[in-house]
């Protein structure tokens, strides 16, 4: 007799994205086991992952109630609605280049030097592989 | 305290419940409620079902041993509360007050 080993994909997912869904696991696990089939198993657990992102869409969340003096709250929520940051629409970060300069820049190595865009999106490309990498590193030792 | 009725999958879900006194975890809940009820219904809408019940303190639960057949995970085991079970009385209390007194739905004599 041969042993039937439920998606282990799809239980990757479920424990990843449903915290606490262990006694859901192992009873998808108990049915599978049963002779169920895979499909049946991958179906319960998208079902399951929509019914909670609309009970998450649905849930109403407490007040969550803090020990401010009334002055001290509307000052607070003042600040909070003035705040943002501005965004530089035709700026960048660097002193005295602004986004248009950027923008010529650019075009203007589009035309004298298009070679500059394929080294350019390497090493973009390798960047993030290295990114990947070390991330992939860090997993195996954590 | 005013009456707490249920909609009509959490009364079959504390249903099966009680049927299955002791036994009642989610598989078994919804293969109760898809055999005698005759509703397909999804795992994943049992035991999201079970949770509100729970928050609502209609049922209560506790975790089971951890068996090989599941995987080494445990039962989460389903009890219906004295609440939970005053709230199946008034939902059924409910029904059969709304039943009442409709033509349509009187036995027909043969």
């Amino acid at each position: 007799m041969t042993t039937r080993h439920p998606p282990r994909f799809a239980l990757a997912v479920l424990d990843r994205l449903l915290p606490g869904s262990s006694p859901l696991a192992g009873d998808l696990t108990e049915e599978f086991e049963r002779g169920r089939s895979r499909a049946w198993f991958w179906w319960q657990v998208l079902a399951a992952l929509g019914v909670a992102a609309i009970r998450r869409r649905d849930e109403i969340r407490p007040l969550r109630l803090v020990d401010l003096q009334p002055v001290e709250a509307q000052e607070r929520s003042r600040r909070m609605l003035l705040h943002f940051d501005a965004v530089p629409l035709t700026g960048t970060n660097l002193p005295g280049v602004g986004g248009l300069t950027v923008v010529a820049l650019a075009v203007l190595v589009t035309l004298l030097a298009p070679v500059v865009w394929v080294a350019f999106v390497g090493s973009m490309l390798a960047g993030v592989a290295l990114g990947l990498v070390f991330i992939a590193r860090e997993r195996r030792h954590s | 305290m005013g009456r707490q009725l249920l909609t009509d999958f959490e009364l079959m879900i504390l249903l099966a419940a009680l049927r299955l006194e002791g036994d009642a975890y989610g598989v078994r809940i919804a293969r109760q409620i898809e055999e005698v009820g005759g509703r397909r219904v999804l795992l994943g809408a049992v035991y999201a079902a079970l949770d509100r019940l729970e928050a609502n303190g209609l049922v209560s639960s506790t975790l089971g041993n951890p068996t090989s057949e599941r995987g080494g995970r445990a039962r989460r085991y389903f009890t219906v509360t004295p609440r939970g079970l005053r709230a199946v009385r008034d939902t059924r209390d409910a029904f059969v007050a709304l039943w009442q007194g409709v033509p349509q739905l009187e036995e027909r004599s043969s």
